[in-house]
């Protein structure tokens, strides 16, 4: 069969498939399925026959892991989804990262409030990671806008990197059995001090496997002008490491406002960075015109990609699972609102175009080659 | 010691596909916290969706005896006698 690309689109009201020959002309879309609940992570593995997961997160009934696997034409729960043992006291309240782990069926999965679980088959049994869930800043972190919520879970051999909202980059050297806060360099707003040991707003974190001990983060910025204790703190919104997230440094400068949610790097050039910097007070696009900023030099220069989106009055959010890129030779990026729109954009992100427009609102895109 | 009421747990139809598809269980039970036990033990699937691993209610959810919402009456404490209907029903809330 020729390659085929498929979207996994996570909604506020269900997960949708969309599928495109590899030219990506036209995508046809499934579903919605887990119809009317929140999805907030989705992940297409395809270690193996594919399998597209969806993490179903209702507010009445609770938290279910779905499983996909005929590329979304239908899907069933797992067995079973993560949960804290009843002794611990807390309670799931989302699933916001579904990632593949070690072997063929492995999964991890980042949760609200800010804990670890990893599932040995595929999601049926679930154990809850204890070196970052009962860590000792656990019961310290505390929610931000979104939740307490553990988005990012990036595996680099025996390093496992976390981004916790509000709680900071976490950071594992033994394969996730013991974490330490490594956010030397990450600021923070909301407090006097700015640069504390942890409890940052971390918005997401990436990487390049050809880059192995860069990340690229996009922090809660958008506090240049604070006058308060600890003064003003401009820049701190999107940040780059050098040395496997151990300390961190600015590469916001250029940028239109230093706040957003997501970052993506190119699949073939670890020097190449996407974000969707937005207004700090409302979380929307500057000025009401959309635009994906991009840097070729690792965050050294950044340049406007705008063409295709409206010039004009369009206020939406881009949330910090809903931009991804895929993988093939002239990459193109992905780019979900909260307006239900899901934007390609063509060439890595020269040439805009709408694929949906009227979707749910868009909480998490994936994208892969199968 | 007396038998326990037999009661009727109406089950909402997005939930029917945890119970085998059962629109209404009898349940031998004196007050909620026991329903919900009796749940716990033999219909597991259902119960976790309706309690967290807390064992707490789930907070978006409105539970009635009859037509009596039990937040005015004993909670999950609240006594049941033999007939009484259980819903559980999820609030009106969200978009």
């Amino acid at each position: 069969m020729a390659d085929r690309v498929l979207l996994s689109i996570g909604t506020r009201k269900g997960v949708f498939v969309a599928e495109a020959a590899k030219a990506r002309r036209s995508f046809a879309l499934r579903g919605p399925f887990g119809t009317g609940v929140p999805v907030y992570s989705t992940l297409v593995d395809h270690r193996g026959a594919a399998r597209v997961y969806a993490s179903s997160c209702s507010p009445f009934f609770g938290m279910k892991i779905l499983c996909s696997t005929d590329l979304g034409k239908s899907f069933k729960e797992t067995k079973s989804a993560p949960a804290f043992p009843k002794e611990d006291g807390r309670a799931l309240a989302n699933i916001w990262s579904l990632e593949v782990g070690a072997g063929k069926k492995e999964l991890w999965c980042g949760v609200e409030p800010a804990s670890l679980f990893r599932s040995p088959d595929g999601g049926d049994s679930w154990e809850m990671v204890p070196g970052i869930s009962n860590h000792e800043h656990a019961r310290k972190w505390e929610p931000g806008a979104g939740g307490l919520c553990m988005h990012t879970i990036i595996r680099d051999g025996n390093r496992v990197h976390l981004g916790i909202s509000t709680g900071g980059h976490y950071l594992s050297e033994d394969g996730g059995r013991t974490f330490r806060a490594s956010n030397k360099g990450v600021g923070a707003g909301f407090a006097p001090d700015p640069y504390p040991e942890f409890g940052q707003c971390v918005h997401k974190i990436a990487r390049h496997d050809d880059a192995p001990g860069r990340l690229y983060m996009q922090n809660h910025g958008g506090w240049a002008d604070w006058t308060g204790p600890g003064g003003p703190r401009p820049n701190i919104g999107v940040l780059r490491s050098d040395d496997y997230g151990l300390t961190w440094r600015s590469i916001a400068a250029g940028l239109p406002s230093d706040f957003g949610f997501p970052i993506v790097v190119h699949p073939h050039d670890a020097d190449t960075v996407y974000v969707m910097p937005l207004e700090t007070a409302t979380r929307s696009c500057p000025g009401g015109a959309p635009a994906v900023w991009r840097s070729e030099n690792g965050g050294g220069s950044w340049s406007r990609l705008a063409r295709g989106f409206p010039k004009k009055e369009s206020y939406f959010t881009v949330q910090r699972d809903a931009m991804t890129i895929d993988a093939l030779k002239a990459p193109a990026l992905y780019v979900g609102t909260t307006t239900g729109q899901l934007w390609i954009g063509r060439d890595g992100g020269e040439s805009f175009e709408c694929l949906f427009d009227s979707l749910p609102p868009i909480h998490n895109v994936k994208v892969t080659v199968v | 010691m007396s038998a326990a009421p037999v009661i009727t747990l109406h089950v909402v139809g997005p939930l029917r596909a945890y119970c085998g598809g059962a629109a209404r269980i009898s349940i031998a039970a004196g007050t909620i916290r026991a329903a919900l036990l009796e749940l716990e033990r033999n219909q597991a699937a259902l119960y976790r969706n309706l309690c967290d691993e807390t064992g707490a209610v789930r907070r978006h959810l409105n539970v009635f005896v009859n037509s009596d919402n039990v937040r005015d009456l004993e909670g999950v404490d609240t006594t049941l006698t033999a007939g009484d209907v259980l819903t559980f029903l999820p609030a009106v809330s969200g978009g």
